[in-house]
């Protein structure tokens, strides 16, 4: 895991990939219903 | 769920309050007012568009004041450097939008727009992608070597050509330790605000780029100097918007509750970390927003009938917000981890300051 963050690239993905994971949930069990 | 009843919305306070706080970090950090994430974001709570704007512009103009006091303090403002440069981005984002009503006009299409948008987007990440990867390996070599390196690095060399040229008057940025013709601060005002105006998109995305890669400021000094020009131009724009009605000021109190923090924390964040690491989360922020005004765009252009464009769209907007937030966070964790001789990983060193 350690090795795996070592590659800037890797950790944006990583990251990138967690946060729209993390947006599109809060959006389809929450923001769709309660806002729009 | 509050009712505002100024936009005619109910929306959860604490949304706005969040919102506020994570634009601010990112605001604070890279210098931009963030008005890509606000207004999108404003219009999936509910707010109508004018509104959305107002608001947004609102609290970008309040949460600008406190990341410009907290950089002041960080010593990262020169004031003759902002003050030559805000006359002309104010003459500039005029002609801009003069520019863009000619050209509607005379017919040029949106999707031409939109083009030459993405197309200025999309070489600015390039370029400081290219630079700031450069300008990474640079430091990595030095440290190597065992030489001690600044808050600082950059490989450009455009910043010498712009310094040399001797154009009467000549201002001394004594903050920012340059030397350099008032017409070229003025000049690159003026083409910056031009290309906000133009294309709508946020003056900050071009000009913190053009403070490093054109002036020759550092990139804290590029943050710090473009935060006080938004003080300026956004204060401005609230005016207009709130003298037009477009402003629902109990939404901006929450909002700004929440920049307050986030503004303060996003500017403290840049002691922790050198000019490269400022300059990358820029860069991603540029190439992110543009994926996601794309998005949307595409949509609008679509008459609204593919529903999952909507959907890619609000939750990159949302996406995007989380990542830059999580991203600036997590250099601030490494930096403290660095300080402390823990294990981070190979690429922070780099990019943070030990002390």
């Amino acid at each position: 895991m350690k090795s795996l963050l070592d590659s800037m690239a890797v950790y944006w993905c990583i990251l990138l990939l967690f946060s729209l994971g993390a947006a599109g949930l809060i959006y389809i069990f929450w923001l769709k219903d309660a806002l729009i | 769920m509050f009712d505002f009843i100024i936009a005619g919305v109910q929306a959860p306070i604490f949304l706005l309050v969040l919102t506020g706080m994570t634009v601010g970090m990112v605001g604070g950090f890279i210098g931009v007012g963030g008005g890509y994430m606000v207004t999108p974001a404003l219009i999936v709570f509910g707010f109508p568009g004018y509104m959305a704007s107002g608001i947004d512009v609102t609290h970008i103009a309040g949460k600008s004041v406190v990341a410009t006091i907290r950089h002041r303090q960080l010593g990262n403002i020169d004031w003759v450097l902002g003050l030559a440069m805000v006359g002309g981005t104010m003459m500039g984002v005029e002609m801009g939008v003069r520019l863009l009503n000619y050209t509607k006009s005379i017919g040029l299409s949106g999707i031409a727009l939109l083009t030459g948008s993405v197309g200025i987007m999309v070489g600015l990440f390039l370029y400081t992608q290219i630079e700031t990867h450069r300008a990474q390996k640079k430091i990595q070599e030095l440290s190597r070597e065992g030489k001690t390196v600044g808050r600082e690095l950059s490989t450009s060399n455009i910043p010498k050509f712009f310094q040399s040229i001797s154009l009467f008057p000549i201002i001394r940025c004594h903050v920012a330790r340059i030397v350099i013709s008032m017409w070229v601060v003025v000049l690159v005002g003026i083409a910056t605000g031009t290309l906000a105006g133009f294309f709508g998109v946020g003056g900050g995305f071009i000009r913190v780029p053009a403070l490093v890669y054109m002036v020759g400021a550092t990139t804290h000094i590029a943050v710090g100097t473009d935060l006080l020009e938004i003080v300026v131009s956004g204060g401005y724009g609230a005016l207009r918007h709130f003298a037009s009605g477009n402003v629902d000021i109990i939404a901006v109190f929450f909002m700004i509750i929440g920049a307050m923090f986030g503004a303060q924390f996003g500017s403290i964040a840049t002691s922790y970390v050198r000019g490269p690491a400022i300059r990358y989360i820029l860069s991603y922020s540029l190439i992110l927003a543009t994926v996601g005004a794309f998005l949307r765009l595409v949509y609008m252009l679509s008459a609204q009938k593919y529903e999952f464009l909507n959907f890619f769209a609000v939750v990159f907007t949302l996406g995007e917000m989380i990542f830059l937030c999580l991203f600036i966070l997590s250099l601030v964790y490494f930096a403290v981890r660095h300080r402390h001789g823990k294990w981070v990983p190979a690429w922070i060193p780099s990019l943070v300051v030990v002390q």
